[in-house]
């Protein structure tokens, strides 16, 4: 067992850490106050290789695999967490289209995806619920060439940011009466409905698609007819929840950093407070919460490139970070007493973004049937 | 022609450009003439150039007892390889004991190259200068990690050479007895070494100058962002002054280097000092002369900056300068408090 | 062209607060503090490689440092440098500039024939600024610091702009040359994932002081002529009053004490 990181990848973390340091600072007040997702960053990204982290170089990627991207991720996180939020969906999309995708698809899509025109979308939830994959109502039915497809999906990150989806819809009844397509935004019938107002991540841009009898060519059927479970569970379980817990694991960073700044800052009865035990134990909660964190996140990140079994760490990691990050968040705004609910402090939208990663990708609840599940078994 | 004499020497570099002597040049000859009290010491100025007859006579009384002046067309600019191919002659010829430079963009270019040349020791951007009764040179610097000062000395090796940072020592009177002015081999057999000058665009200096400002607002690392720097600017003009920085701001791409204070930047002297988000290392510290009020900001309270100044200010920058700038544009209220 | 680029690894400026001086040796105490490359040693990589790009050639790194700080100098390989040469032997230990220098050219000379040596114009834990002109008397080239653009002219010769505190000028000199740049020179890229990947199949050479001709009596300790004496505190002012209250009240107070003292515009 080997728990340090190799050469490169603390090369990479930290060229991340420096892409991060300079350029998502002058882009977040803007981000905040307008939840929009920076447009103007996806160059940036796409030369930095982020988008296309886990996409095989012969698709335009750098290919570093699934821990690189949780240490891409957590860098982002740790000074912007919305920006890993949005590219977590991204790679979703990129994850669902090299896993299933036919050659045609994968030439077509991915290097679309690494290139920097574009995000990707990785839709399955609907108005009726997001846990419940079974309980999907977009239809897609076959005529001609095309499928036409007709439904609509909520609370889909980077909805009006993108122009490939993926989408899942059912062709028939149960189980394998669904089915997972690629939807290019330009199609006849797909658009998008509104956009949500989200108290955190709020640079993540999170909406509605709508397909109106949008005609889908047959070609982009994803994975096979009635594949589309597995193309939606494998997705979102590996892909969404190890990224979601590298979101909550870049919140981790920042809480614990700012904590402590203001901690040895903030002077009370003539010391720092810093020097009070009742802060040093918020201090030592808040760093325990980031060292587990960083533990099953990489984890996780690791047994995906290893090709082992992972549905249940990955879940594991997502639902126990994402929380800690939200307690953790908590914790640091009490040690900045009233100035941490100012929102010239850093601390009140940090706290707002960890609960926001709370439900996605699936509430906590649902993530402990799964791991009660795991428990039992 | 080397004329040896069996006195101790310490020279100086007497930088100038255009004719015009390098306003360290005269706290060079003030220092030396301190330091060359004991009997039997000489200090020597040595003047390079072309044209330079005009140069000599604005240092001749200025503490030197010896003037030694290379004037040849060739010297005309500095050329790295030109002006060291004169000093090193100069140099074995008279065998001084101590060298001192101005911490200029020339006088350490030029100390570097011949000190390695020569193959001796070379202490940079001095803030002080002793001199023990053996003729041993003891150099003070500013030691890299910024909480204590270094005596630096050069045992075995001679000449015994240094920079020092331009501001530093006092000019001295301009009453001292006239100096004698030799000529030296100015010649150049090669032209090794050289680099060929296209232009050049002397630097204009502005009246707000730094090192004449009454009123410095110096930012540091502390100010976190290049977008944040405005803030120092708005306080500098409220006050009457000139905005400065500390090394990181510098080295961050924030501002330009030229607003670099510190050993290896400019002196300043003004009256009053704000240090914003200033840690409070030497190697600035010692940039900053003759206050009257020494002011620091700082959110870090064990910050060092607050062990120099006379009054501090323990807070978020972003709060407390707004805050001053504002109150120092209110209107004077009707009474004092 | 053939181009060496001068880099040190130094304790990451950002870090700086964190570190220690060891009063009996002078020696810096990095504990926790990471290393980095010398910041202004990226803009001379950075400068290099784009002269490379247009005019082609090779890029050397080269650095003096003890070998543990391998993996920070293997990044100047993703930001382009086409091989990493590491100067390591403990013998070069406690050399001032002077030894430094020494040995430096002594390996820019063992390298072959070059037309560029590049450096930072200083180093953040240091700061002498004396290496890079040493470097070139050593190897016998001219040199020119403070360079805030760098070109190559038709004929092949450098054309560098520099400033200074007394001006600026624009050079033109022959190759082989030594050039040390300001922060203005460039902004150096980032290190994209790509770099990061293509920079594992580059050469790195290390080498001891055996594998260069030098004399045990020009590096390290031996080889400096200069010698701390001694380190010591220097006066400080008694501890800064420290005002109280929240920033708009501790504001409030030094803009009244500023326009007693007459600090007060028009």
């Amino acid at each position: 067992m080997d728990f340090t990181l190799s050469e490169r990848d603390r090369m990479l973390q930290k060229s991340i850490r420096e892409f991060a340091e300079k350029e998502l600072p002058p882009r977040m007040d803007r981000m905040e106050e307008t939840g929009e997702f920076p447009l103007d960053l996806l160059e940036g990204l796409a030369k930095m290789g982020i988008l296309g982290v886990i996409t095989p170089r012969e698709y335009g990627g750098s290919g570093l695999g699934h821990l690189a991207r949780v240490l891409v991720l957590e860098q982002l996180g740790r000074i912007c967490p919305a920006i890993p939020m949005s590219l977590e969906v991204h790679h979703m999309c990129v994850y669902g289209i090299n896993t299933w995708g036919t050659e045609e698809q994968k030439k077509k899509y991915l290097p679309a995806l690494a290139d920097g025109k574009t995000l990707g979308v990785f839709a399955v939830t609907e108005p009726g619920g997001g846990s419940d994959v079974g309980g999907t109502q977009t239809t897609a039915r076959l005529d001609g060439n095309d499928y036409v497809l007709n439904g609509r999906k909520c609370f889909i990150t980077n909805a009006h940011v993108s122009d490939i989806w993926v989408v899942a819809a059912m062709t028939g009844e149960g189980r394998k009466g669904m089915s997972a397509f690629i939807v290019e935004k330009d199609f006849p019938g797909a658009g998008t409905g509104h956009v949500e107002d989200k108290l955190g991540l709020r640079g993540a841009n999170t909406g509605e698609l709508v397909l109106q009898d949008c005609r889908v060519p047959k070609e982009n059927l994803l994975g096979g007819e009635g594949n589309g479970m597995s193309v939606a569970l494998e997705t979102i379980v590996k892909c969404g929840r190890t990224g979601m817990a590298s979101v909550g694991l870049g919140i981790l960073n920042a809480v614990l950093e700012e904590a402590v700044k203001f901690a040895n800052e903030r002077v009370l009865y003539g010391k720092p407070i810093s020097r009070l035990q009742a802060i040093q134990f918020y201090l030592s909660d808040i760093y325990s919460d980031l060292e587990i964190a960083r533990l099953l996140a990489y984890r996780a990140g690791w047994l995906l490139d290893n090709e082992l079994p992972a549905d249940a760490e990955a879940t594991l990691a997502k639902q126990w970070i994402c929380e800690a990050a939200a307690r953790s968040a908590r914790k640091a705004v009490e040690i900045h007493g009233s100035y941490g609910i100012l929102k010239e402090y850093p601390v009140q939208r940090l706290l707002r973004d960890a609960l926001v990663t709370v439900p996605a990708g699936g509430t906590a609840e649902i993530a402990k049937v799964v791991l009660s599940r795991q428990a039992m078994s | 022609m080397a004329n040896r004499q069996p006195e101790s020497r310490i020279w100086i570099f007497a930088e100038q450009r255009s004719g015009q002597p390098a306003d360290v040049v005269f706290e060079l000859l003030g220092k030396a003439r301190l330091l060359a009290a004991a009997p039997g010491w000489k200090v020597g100025a040595l003047l390079i150039g072309h044209n330079v007859s005009g140069t000599a006579a604005l240092l001749e009384n200025r503490g030197a007892d010896e003037i030694l002046v290379a004037d040849n067309p060739g010297l005309e600019d500095y050329r790295g390889g030109n002006y060291l191919a004169v000093v090193d002659r100069a140099v074995r010829n008279y065998q001084p004991d101590v060298v001192l430079f101005g911490a200029t963009a020339m006088g350490v270019d030029l100390a570097s190259r011949l000190a390695a040349r020569l193959r001796t020791g070379l202490s940079a951007h001095c803030i002080d200068l002793e001199l023990n009764e053996k003729g041993e040179l003891a150099a003070v610097i500013p030691w890299p990690g910024g909480d204590f000062l270094g005596r630096i000395v050069c045992p075995r090796h001679r000449p015994q050479m240094a920079t020092v940072s331009p501001g530093i020592f006092d000019v001295p009177r301009s009453d001292f007895p006239e100096a004698e002015v030799l000529t030296i081999d100015g010649a150049l057999n090669s032209d090794r070494g050289f680099y060929r000058i296209l232009e050049k665009k002397p630097e204009e200096r502005k009246p707000g100058d730094l090192e004449n400002a009454r009123v410095v607002v110096v930012g540091g690392y502390g100010i976190g962002a290049r977008e944040n720097w405005a803030l120092v600017e708005e306080l500098a003009s409220v006050l009457g002054g000139v905005a400065g920085a500390t090394r990181p701001p510098v080295d961050e791409g924030w501002v330009n280097a030229d607003l670099m204070v510190g050993q290896s930047g400019r002196t300043v002297h003004p009256r009053l000092y704000i240090g914003v988000g200033v840690s409070g290392h030497l190697h600035h510290l010692v940039g900053v002369k003759g206050t009257e009020l020494k002011v620091a900001v700082n959110q870090d309270t064990r910050a060092a900056i607050f062990d120099h100044c006379d009054l501090g200010l323990a807070g978020d920058y972003r709060e407390i300068i707004p805050a001053l700038i504002a109150a120092l544009k209110e209107p004077r209220a009707g009474g004092d408090l | 062209m053939e181009m060496i680029v001068c880099i040190k690894p130094v304790p990451d400026p950002k870090q700086a607060g964190k570190m220690t001086i060891d009063r009996e040796t002078g020696t810096m105490i990095r504990r926790d503090v990471p290393s980095v490359i010398n910041p202004l040693d990226r803009h001379a990589l950075e400068a290099s490689v784009r002269i490379r790009e247009r005019h082609g050639g090779r890029v050397t790194a080269l650095s003096m440092a003890p070998d543990d700080v391998l993996p920070v100098l293997k990044e100047s390989l993703a930001r382009g440098a086409d091989r990493l040469v590491l100067l390591s032997d403990r013998r070069f230990a406690g050399g001032d500039t002077l030894a430094t220098a020494c040995v430096i050219a002594a390996a820019v000379g063992h390298l072959g024939t070059f037309d560029l040596v590049m450096c930072g114009d200083e180093t953040t834990d240091s700061g002498t600024a004396q290496v890079s002109a040493q470097i070139a008397e050593f190897l016998d080239v001219p040199n020119i610091m403070h360079v805030d653009d760098c070109g190559v002219s038709p004929d092949g010769d450098l054309r560098l702009h520099s400033r200074n505190e007394e001006g600026a000028f624009t050079a033109e000199g022959q190759t082989p040359m030594v050039v040390s740049v300001t922060a203005d020179i460039n902004e150096p890229r980032y290190v994209t994932l790509m770099d990061v990947l293509d920079s594992e199949g580059k050469e790195v050479l290390i080498l001891s002081a055996d594998d260069l001709p030098l004399e045990e009596s020009w590096i390290g300790l031996e080889g400096s002529p200069t010698r701390v004496l001694e380190l010591f505190e220097p006066e400080r002012k008694s501890r800064a009053e420290m005002l109280s209250g929240t920033p708009a009240e501790q504001a409030a107070v030094l803009a009244d004490r500023l326009r007693r003292l007459g600090f007060r515009n028009g």
